[in-house]
């Protein structure tokens, strides 16, 4: 609540403000602007460092700028001070035409002295950024991925000095694109590979670049052709379904995944002797899947891995006990599992995957507020995949009330609904968030706060146990009552 | 929603036909579990549905050892219906049709027809027209369960026969067998799967006819109350005659113009083991419809065996109505047992009831505490049989006095009672006796276990083997590639397979099937076993013209699977023989010296069958240079295997038992496939004629 009310503030104090920051770029200069391009699958990991020297007394406001290929491609962003690990506010102003660009505001913690610099740093997750070039392959063939970017990274400030680190994780990169037309900015070669990394850049003395004039003029694509030697992987929708048991002490989670092959797509056809000999020699495809290691929660117990063709037996799991509350702890129970089949290139496989946990693992009784408190995992990481449709459902103790949810970033929608199922006799109140385009930072945990009352708990066993004693009543009347029609 | 239900249109089944599903099947299976899954969930019990149907053949189990208990105490006492009970709960020709996940018409079918005869024993026994309705309102319920529904349409009228024959008509036979008829017979025509069939086919004209009759007699019953005897017997004499011929006359007029539709294949093969291999191979094809060997009745049912014709023995010294019935069913099933494995289920209830006869009259005899007194000279002889036997005399119903049977029976079994007093002398002789049954009784509770867990217990689309440390492998083949066609296929996809494979498609791949295990189609499946054991030249415009985009099939050669295509390929020749008699022929199939083999000897229609060349496609690969041999049939494979032109191989499973192909389409170059493929190979046309060369002037 108190977040939204600070937001609301800083929205109207920033309207108040618009003129000032259309002729903000008199505020700040960049003294460099290093940004890396992490080249891996569906996730591409961005991190932009701004060296910022203010150039008037008490500014504090700064403005970031991205492409807008770039915001669309963007799921996840943060900004913090260099040093810091704690995120500063992004505040998000949406794409404006005069600009070309999608801007998004921040506020320093201190306000800067005319001449004072500070070093920002700008991480965000790319999803969908890549695609498979070619994009079919044979079975025995390689995998190669094509990225696209963005040559300068737009700011409303002028720049000193500007550079592009693009790193692949093999250094076999076939082919990238060479600028041209950029003497303006650069007399050297515009772009230099050793080994694995490219460097577009140094680039020196860029002017305000978030402006349409020079979007149009002088901003270039760039294309990295190069290998990659994992599946890339996408869940296109993932269900988690997490129901707390009071009775029971439990939260069971379970999550409906349908996942894919993105890679590129299977030329001809599956042949399962050629897939034998890889194997044999092992020399497997970069682009097969054949099992995928999950890092689950410690301390869950049976766990369970099936699909609509009923249990999969090909998994493994190795447990991890309990973590005492308030201890940190990087144990993980890790589950092995292999789809039925290896998943070639746009193949797809759905399963289910499920759990139960100690209750009190997760959560507890507040005694100020009288109220529970739960922490539900927003998702399980499934390595270097995108999650590009998500629904969390929580479902709640029957007759729970005054519910409230605090989810660690906000859901594209959310509702509260009633679930009724095993011998509920009012339902069960149930937490319904969806979100698109989950990443790897995407991890927290939804804290869901309610009340139960005493009286909620006894009404399962008082209503079982009235339907048992109606039904034997009846049983009871039906005997001593003469049904025969002659006697 | 039940109008819903006989509506359904499935186009997916039979491709490109469809089926009428609430016109084809028995819905009773069906409706009961949506029943118990309406109920659950009315309940607030959310039960996903294939729980409910893995557990319903076990739930109903429960309720026929109850029914058969019920009836094997209309037959002897409680005791014995114990007993019963206890053999059906674990007997392995009942178990088979009882364990969890045996989602079969049997599995609720066993329950309704030992509730339908106790109904129908105790409606005999009162003349009671409610117990006639209940068993009428049970055997509805059968109908709409069980083609096996005609076994019960018979038994009873059957009973009745026998009974009038041997003068046991009485207004309680009327009653009951009135009530059963009228209610049973107009409500089993309400499932539109049987419709007309109760009054237009052979199977039932026994019960129509012997309804007519117990109205003719019970007619003559009546006059005969109002008329000297003289003229009675005239009477009876002139219209028996009449009637007699009238009504022969009648159903062969009847069965000629085809009101009454003939005896069909199905039927005749009852009564000739060899007729269906000949006129209809799709039914001889299963392995159910075949004879039964004679250990399988040791395997299925153990020392019941032995004790089943000692309990019928025991039934002809009371001789009763009901054990007449008992009797009868009890040689009636034994000859469809030993006509089809299959059959050895309705054998089985029967088999536990006279075996618990024998059984609780032999533990009667040895427990009973009361020793006969010792034989003293000159003692009147009725008092100590009497004494002995005065427990069970009391129970006895007055018997019959004047039948012949009844009195040869008697006579027979009573011929030495007079003489010596009955019973048991001393201690030891009882615990021997009892210790030997306690023993029979403990190993046919090790047997039982032991065939439920070894025969029973293991899923057919689940294989499972050890692995040289002891732990379980497990070969999930069928379920692998199932889930493949369904998750990587267009939705519309159309897979052929052998009918085998149907459901299994249907079910786990989702995907439309030409041909399932509902074989209510011949020339279809025949069509499908044409296309497979034909070349591919042949086959290919027949999977064209059926829009099939897969090629399913089975290969158990790398493994060792036995339950493979390729041993069950002759049978789709056959079939395919039945409707193509010009172009396959079976004798093609083997060698000259008749032998069915796979390897280099092979005779050329066999190894340019469909079925061959997807079987065995790239298997010498797999060898990497060695020998590569066929496990299931022991045989070695030549080095170079067969081609496919109008096929590409789309999936394999893990260990090679289904293979998945992908049908071609049209070259779009207007070639034949043959040629596009030849020349994608880059092998050059053989040109007829050599290049004339220049010769050097």
């Amino acid at each position: 609540m108190a977040g939204r009310w600070r937001s609301r503030l800083t929205l109207l104090f920033v309207g108040l403000l618009s003129p000032l920051i259309a002729s903000a770029e008199h505020s700040f200069e960049n003294t460099a602007i290093v940004r890396t391009v992490e080249l891996a699958g569906s996730l591409v990991h961005v991190t932009t460092t701004y060296a910022v020297k203010a150039l008037e007394d008490d500014s504090s406001i700064y403005t970031i700028a991205l492409g807008e290929d770039e915001q669309k491609k963007t799921s996840w962003i943060q900004a913090r001070l260099k040093g810091q690990s704690v995120p500063l506010e992004l505040e998000n102003f949406g794409f404006s035409p005069r600009t070309g660009a999608h801007l998004y505001a921040v506020e320093f913690p201190q306000t800067l002295k005319a001449n004072a610099s500070a070093n920002l740093i700008i991480e965000t997750v790319q999803t969908h950024a890549t695609y498979p070039w070619p994009q079919e392959a044979f079975q025995k063939d390689g995998q190669s991925l094509k990225y696209e970017a963005d040559l300068f990274v737009l700011s409303p400030y002028p720049t000193v000095v500007q550079r592009t680190k693009i790193r692949s994780s093999s250094p076999q990169i076939h082919s990238y694109t060479t600028p041209e037309d950029i003497e303006a900015f650069t007399l050297e070669s515009p772009v230099t590979k050793s080994g694995s990394t490219l460097t577009y850049g140094p680039y020196n003395n860029i002017p305000t670049s978030s402006t349409e004039d020079f979007v149009k003029t002088n901003q270039k694509r760039i294309a990295v052709h190069y290998t990659y030697e994992a599946p890339v992987l996408e869940v296109t929708k993932l269900e988690r379904a997490a129901e707390i048991s009071h009775w029971g002490a439990n939260l069971n989670i379970q999550d409906n995944i349908w996942l894919r092959n993105a890679g590129p797509r299977l030329k001809g056809h599956f042949s399962r002797l050629e897939f034998q000999t890889q194997n044999y020699f092992g020399r497997s495809a970069p682009h097969t899947l054949t099992s995928i290691s999950l890092a689950l929660p410690p301390g869950i117990h049976d766990v369970y891995f099936y699909d609509l063709n009923g249990n999969v037996s090909t998994s493994r799991f190795r447990p991890a006990p309990s973590v005492p509350k308030g201890s940190q702890s990087n144990q993980h129970s890790i589950l092995e599992m292999r789809p039925r089949y290896p998943m070639l290139g746009g193949w797809n496989y759905s399963f289910t995957l499920g759990w139960d946990s100690p209750l009190e693992d997760y959560g507890g009784w507040q005694k100020e507020s009288g109220k529970y408190l739960v922490g539900i995992p927003v998702q399980t990481l499934m390595p270097s995949a995108v999650v590009d449709e998500a629904e969390i459902k929580i479902i709640l103790p029957e007759g729970a009330t005054d519910v409230a949810f605090h989810p660690p970033f906000p859901a594209v929608m959310n509702s509260i609904s009633n679930h009724i199922t095993y011998l509920d006799t009012m339902g069960r109140p149930t937490i319904k968030l969806q979100y698109k385009q989950l990443t790897d930072r995407h991890v927290g945990t939804i804290y869901v706060e309610y009340r139960v009352p005493f009286s909620a708990h006894l009404k399962k066993p008082l209503a079982v146990s009235a339907a048992f004693m109606s039904l034997f009543a009846l049983a009871f009347a039906w005997k001593r009552v003469d049904t025969r029609i002659h006697k | 929603m039940l109008q819903a239900f006989w509506n359904w249109f499935d186009p997916t089944a039979w491709y490109p036909l469809g089926r009428v599903v609430g016109g084809t099947i028995y819905p009773g299976l069906m409706a009961t579990s949506g029943v118990i899954y309406n109920i659950l969930h009315a309940l607030h019990l959310p039960v996903d549905i294939r729980n409910i149907c893995v557990l319903l053949a076990p739930g109903f189990s429960a309720l026929t050892a109850w029914s058969t208990y019920m009836f094997t105490k209309e037959m002897k006492d409680e005791s014995a219906g114990l007993l019963a009970a206890a053999f059906i709960g674990i007997v392995p020709g009942y178990i088979s049709r009882s364990v969890a996940g045996s989602y079969d018409n049997e599995a609720i079918a066993i329950f309704l027809l030992m509730f339908t005869f106790f109904c129908w024993i105790k409606a005999l026994k009162t003349g009671s027209a409610f117990f006639g309705t209940l068993a009428a309102l049970f055997y509805f319920y059968m109908v709409a369960a069980w083609g096996g529904y005609a076994f019960i349409t018979n038994m009873i009228p059957l009973h009745s026969l026998v009974l009038i024959i041997m003068g046991r008509f009485s207004s309680r036979l009327y009653v009951a067998y009135s009530s059963w008829y009228a209610v049973g017979t107009l409500s089993s025509m309400q499932v539109p799967f049987v419709g007309f069939q109760p009054v237009s086919t052979s199977e039932h004209m026994a019960a129509l006819g012997v309804f007519g009759l117990l109205q003719i007699i019970a007619f003559a019953e009546l006059v005969r109350s109002h008329l000297s005897s003289k003229q009675f017997q005239t009477l009876l004499l002139a219209s028996v005659i009449g009637l007699g011929v009238l009504g022969a006359l009648g159903f062969v007029g009847l069965t000629y113009k085809g009101w009454i539709a003939p005896w069909t294949g199905r039927f005749y093969s009852l009564w000739d083991t060899g007729y269906a291999k000949k006129y209809i191979p799709i039914i001889a094809s299963v392995s159910e419809h075949q004879p039964t060997a004679w250990p399988s009745f040791f395997m299925d049912l153990h020392f019941l065996i032995f004790l089943f014709p000692a309990g019928v023995v025991m039934c002809f010294n009371k001789l009763r109505d009901e054990h007449i019935f008992v009797i009868l069913y009890a040689v009636v099933a034994s000859y469809f047992a030993g006509v089809m494995v299959r059959l050895m289920l309705t054998l089985t209830p029967v088999v536990c009831v006279a075996a618990a006869i024998a059984f609780s009259s032999l533990l009667d005899t040895y427990i009973d505490p009361i020793e006969p007194e010792s034989i003293v000279e000159g003692q009147p002889e009725g008092d100590v049989a009497g004494a002995v036997d005065s427990k069970k005399a009391k129970k006895t119903a007055p018997q019959p006095t004047s039948t012949a049977l009844g009195d040869i029976v008697s006579k027979f079994s009573s011929s030495s009672k007079p003489s010596r007093p009955h019973g048991i002398f001393g201690l030891n002789t009882r615990l021997i006796v009892i210790l030997n049954a306690i023993g029979m009784l403990i190993f046919f509770v090790l047997h039982c276990t032991w065939v439920t867990s070894n025969a029973y217990s293991s899923p057919s689309v689940v294989l499972a083997s050890s692995n040289p440390d002891g732990s379980q492998h497990i070969i999930d083949d069928f379920r692998e590639a199932y889930y493949w066609l369904r998750q990587n296929t267009p939705e519309n996809a159309v897979v052929m397979s052998w009918w085998d494979y149907g459901y299994q498609i249907a079910g786990m791949a989702d995907r439309p099937t030409l041909v399932d295990n509902n074989t209510w189609n011949n020339t279809h499946i025949a069509t499908v076993g044409k296309a497979m054991s034909s070349t591919e030249e042949v086959a290919y415009p027949i999977l064209r013209k059926h829009d099939v985009d897969y090629v399913l099939i089975i290969f158990g050669g790398l493994l060792g699977y036995s339950g493979d295509d390729i041993n069950k390929f002759l049978w789709m020749v056959r079939i395919a023989q039945g409707v193509w008699p010009d172009e396959i022929q079976e004798p093609n199939y083997f060698t000259r010296q008749g032998e069915y083999r796979v390897d280099e000897a092979a005779p050329p229609t066999m190894k340019n069958s469909l079925m061959y060349k997807m079987s065995y496609y790239r298997f010498s690969e797999l060898f990497g240079g060695n020998q590569a041999m066929d496990r299931v049939r022991s045989q070695q494979m030549p080095k170079t295997g067969p081609t496919l032109d109008y096929l590409d191989e789309a999936f394999t499973s893990e260990n090679w038992i289904v293979r998945i192909y992908q049908v071609k389409k049209e070259d779009l170059l207007g070639r034949d496939l043959k040629t596009a493929n030849a020349f994608a190979q880059g092998k050059k046309r053989k040109r007829t004629k050599p290049p004339v060369r220049r010769r050097a002037v």
